[in-house]
This record gives C-alpha cells, sequence and structure tokens, in this order.
C-alpha cells in the first residue's frame, strides 16, 4: 500500500534495531514508556519488543482513554442512556467498559436506546434526524479527539440544535504524565511521545519533561519503523547525555501543532479542577468541561447525573499496569478471570489497552518463553 | 434500532475511533458552506469529513483524520 509500505519495510527495521543493540551499553536497563495506546499496539502488532535488546524494556503508558475512564462515569453514561427519550451515543470500544452495575451494551440490551458512532459528527446526525428525542453523546479522548468534539458542539450551537448534548469526559496528556513522573515507585529512562495528540497540541507541551524530569521524549509516528526510529532516537540521546523533545514524526506533526485546533477548544471547552482516572485517581486539572458559554448543550446539566464515585474492583490491577509497575500478564487475574471476552478492568476493554493488546498479540511469544 | 450500517469497532485493528489513531485520506470534493468534505481512504472508503481545522483545502489534497475531523494536511507520500 503506497504511503504505507516504506514504514513497514523488515530490512530497515532490521538495520535500525542493529542500530538501537549498537546504541546501547551493555550492562545498563533502559525503560521506555510509550505513552500512547496507539503505540501500544502498534508494538505489539508488529512484535516490535521483540527487535529489542533484553536490556531494553518497552513500558506502556496511561494514553489509551477508554482504559483511563472510572466506573463512576460509566455509571453516570448508563443512567442518562436510561432517562426516557434519551439515545446515547459513544464510541464503540465505550459500549463494552464496565461500571459498577454493567456495561453500556448491556443496558442497551434492557432497553436503553444506546447507538455506537464513528464521530460526534454522526451523533449530531441522529439528534437532527430524530427532533423529538434527546440525543446525548459520550465524549472520551485525548487532545486528538477533543477539537472533533468541539467542532461538533460549534456546529449543533450554530445550527440551533437543541436536542443535542454532550457528557464531555476528554482528558489531557501532561497532568498524568507529570502524575507518573512524580511517582516514586517508577523509574523510566525515556518516554516515546504520542503523535497525534502532538499533531494537535504540538511539542511545546512535553517539554516539562526534558526540563523539570530530565528524561528525554521523541514524538513517534505509528508505523513499525517510526517506533523503533524513535527508540533509537532516545537511546541515542542518553547515549550522549542529551535531555530534550526530538520530533521523529515531523511529516505530520509541526511544532506549534494546530493553532485553529486550539483556539476551537479554548472556546467550547474549560480545565476540571480535577478528574478520576482509572488506577491513577484523582489528577487536578486533567480533564476537560464545557465552558460556560456551551452549557446548555451539556448534558451533565441537563440531566441529574448521580455523579456517584466507585472504587476500582479489588482484583483488578489496570493501576499498576497504567503506570508501567507491573507488565499485563503480571496481574492477578490477567487472561484468567479477565479476558477482552470478559474484561473486569478496562486495559483488557479497549484493543487499544496494553493488556488487550498483550493478550492478542503478545502472550504466543510469551508462551513459548515460559514453554 | 440497530447501529449505522458499515460501523465496526475492529478488534483486531484496533479502534481508529477511540485509540490516538488517525488513519490519511484524499478529499473528494469540499462543500465551503458547510466545511464539510467526501474524502476517500486507501481502501476507497467514503467518509464525511469535518476540514474546518486545515482550510484551505481541494479535491485531491491529503488529510489525516481522526474520529472524523481532518487535523492536518498531508504532503504527497506522508503517512
Amino acid at each position: 500500500m503506497r504511503y504505507v509500505d516504506e514504514y513497514r519495510d523488515a530490512a530497515l527495521g532490521q538495520a535500525l534495531a542493529g542500530d538501537i543493540l549498537a546504541t546501547v551499553e551493555p550492562g545498563r536497563e533502559y525503560k521506555v514508556m510509550e505513552v500512547c495506546g496507539g503505540h501500544t499496539h502498534s508494538i505489539y502488532k508488529y512484535g516490535i519488543d521483540d527487535l529489542l535488546p533484553a536490556n531494553v524494556e518497552l513500558v506502556h503508558g496511561p494514553g489509551c482513554p477508554v482504559c483511563v475512564i472510572p466506573m463512576g462515569r460509566v455509571d453516570d453514561g448508563i443512567a442518562i442512556a436510561h432517562e426516557p427519550g434519551v439515545v446515547f451515543t459513544c464510541f464503540g470500544d465505550m459500549m463494552r467498559v464496565p461500571g459498577s452495575r454493567g456495561t453500556l451494551l448491556e443496558a442497551k440490551a434492557a432497553g436503553a436506546d444506546v447507538r455506537m458512532v464513528y464521530s460526534p459528527l454522526d451523533a449530531l446526525r441522529i439528534a437532527r434526524q430524530n427532533p423529538d428525542r434527546e440525543v446525548v453523546f459520550f465524549a472520551i479522548g485525548f487532545e486528538t479527539t477533543a477539537p472533533s468534539t468541539a467542532l461538533t458542539l460549534k456546529r449543533a450551537k450554530a445550527e440551533g440544535i437543541g436536542n443535542f448534548s454532550c457528557m464531555c469526559n476528554h482528558v489531557t496528556i501532561v497532568p498524568p504524565l507529570r502524575a507518573l513522573l512524580e511517582s516514586p515507585d517508577l523509574r523510566l529512562d525515556g518516554f516515546i511521545g504520542p503523535g497525534h495528540v502532538c499533531t494537535v497540541v504540538g511539542a511545546r507541551p512535553l517539554e516539562f519533561i526534558p526540563a523539570d524530569y530530565d528524561r528525554p521524549v521523541v514524538i513517534s509516528g505509528f508505523e513499525p519503523l517510526d517506533i523503533l526510529q524513535s527508540i533509537r532516537m532516545i537511546l541515542g540521546q542518553l547515549r550522549d547525555g542529551r535531555c530534550e523533545v526530538e520530533n521523529q514524526y515531523r511529516r505530520v506533526v509541526p511544532h506549534e501543532g494546530n493553532l485553529r485546533a486550539l483556539e476551537v477548544m479554548a472556546e467550547v471547552f474549560e480545565l476540571r479542577p480535577h478528574f478520576e482516572w482509572r488506577g491513577l485517581g484523582f489528577i487536578s486539572q486533567s480533564a476537560l468541561r464545557l465552558s460556560p458559554a456551551y452549557a446548555d448543550l451539556d448534558a451533565e446539566v441537563r440531566f441529574s447525573v448521580p455523579g456517584v464515585r466507585v472504587a476500582d474492583p479489588k482484583a483488578c490491577q489496570c493501576g499498576e499496569v497504567l503506570k508501567g509497575v507491573i507488565k499485563p500478564w503480571e496481574c492477578k487475574v490477567f487472561g484468567t478471570a479477565c479476558t477482552p471476552e470478559h474484561a473486569i478492568g478496562t486495559c483488557m476493554v479497549s484493543p487499544e489497552g496494553a493488556c488487550a493488546a498483550y493478550y492478542n498479540y503478545g502472550r504466543f511469544a510469551r508462551e513459548r518463553e515460559v514453554v | 434500532m440497530s447501529d449505522p450500517p458499515g460501523i465496526v469497532c475492529d478488534h483486531e485493528q484496533g479502534c481508529i475511533t477511540c485509540g490516538d489513531v488517525a488513519v490519511p485520506m484524499r478529499v473528494v470534493r469540499v462543500d465551503r458552506a458547510s466545511w464539510l468534505a467526501v474524502c476517500a481512504d486507501e481502501a476507497g472508503g467514503l467518509a464525511s469529513v469535518d476540514v474546518g481545522l486545515v482550510d484551505p483545502v481541494d479535491a485531491g489534497d491529503r488529510v489525516l483524520v481522526h474520529a472524523g475531523t481532518a487535523l492536518q494536511r498531508l504532503g504527497e507520500g506522508e503517512a
């Protein structure tokens, strides 16, 4: 396939793996975190960790927007979905995320009108087509997805579509990274930066990582050669004693990001004082809600939302997986009580989640090792 | 009512909507009044895309699309 095959060339991949081997110091252990769930998925799908020297370990970060949604927010969504006349719309993965009393998919089976959409624009179209129904969009995602929700809300306001509203769960990438870097049980040497978040926000928001925490960051594309090259660049910085934000994904990510997207987000959203992350707890100013100018489109204003707080399941170790403290297979319930078909934790629900990605692609290699 | 036809969350390929994943598409035609464009992916599948963040775009341009919104313009040969 044009534009893609170039970034999956096996010979180039082997050459990069050789470069990486030549860059590392024998005897030194390296831990590199890929922040973004999209990278986690590519790493397992293409077996990238198999190409790395044994002393380079990839740690999976908090960058799956489905994985980090706490159970209480799912319960709140289900409560709205059961309101009379409501059409509740969300992305596909969200439907399988367990709240404390089931999933949105189960709410649908129980009679709620829950529909999967591919974009917020689809949800708005459903609102236009069903003027006698209240259509709610359950918005999730990092800065990559927030502009799409913002543009849709601007459209709804401009067109005066009164039966559309949004339950906003958008999160921002910098606060959880800072929380991770402050965590005493974490040891990381560098970060593979989230390519598509940076398409929107640019490189500048990640500069605190080298400046405040002395860790290199390389903003990376999602093809296998992108990720290998980014790992080589991080290891190169460590070898040379450098510490900065480099941009491997220059073909897509401009240094300043997409200024128009940032303007639209600033108009439609404001920071929440705090937001609960699955496994990470409450993090200050880490999520977005609708700004006062858009309050009439805020589902949390329009409907009575229980706002319950539910503790994570005791058996679930998603928090430690998200912090990179344990690997997915080290979780007590991984692959036994918790599988993609019957997920306990959110890391198993979304295919971008570290546990599901590992379950789908990585466990076979691990089984070979164990046998 | 069931989900709209053609919309599936592909657990083998990952969910392009929920993950931080974006796909390159080519603009087929633009409706300037609404900032919506019909775009085609590599396989020829068509989708309605908001191009308000990358304007000006014209038919033939390549854009990076996430959740129905074009986030950046792409040059030729960029994935």
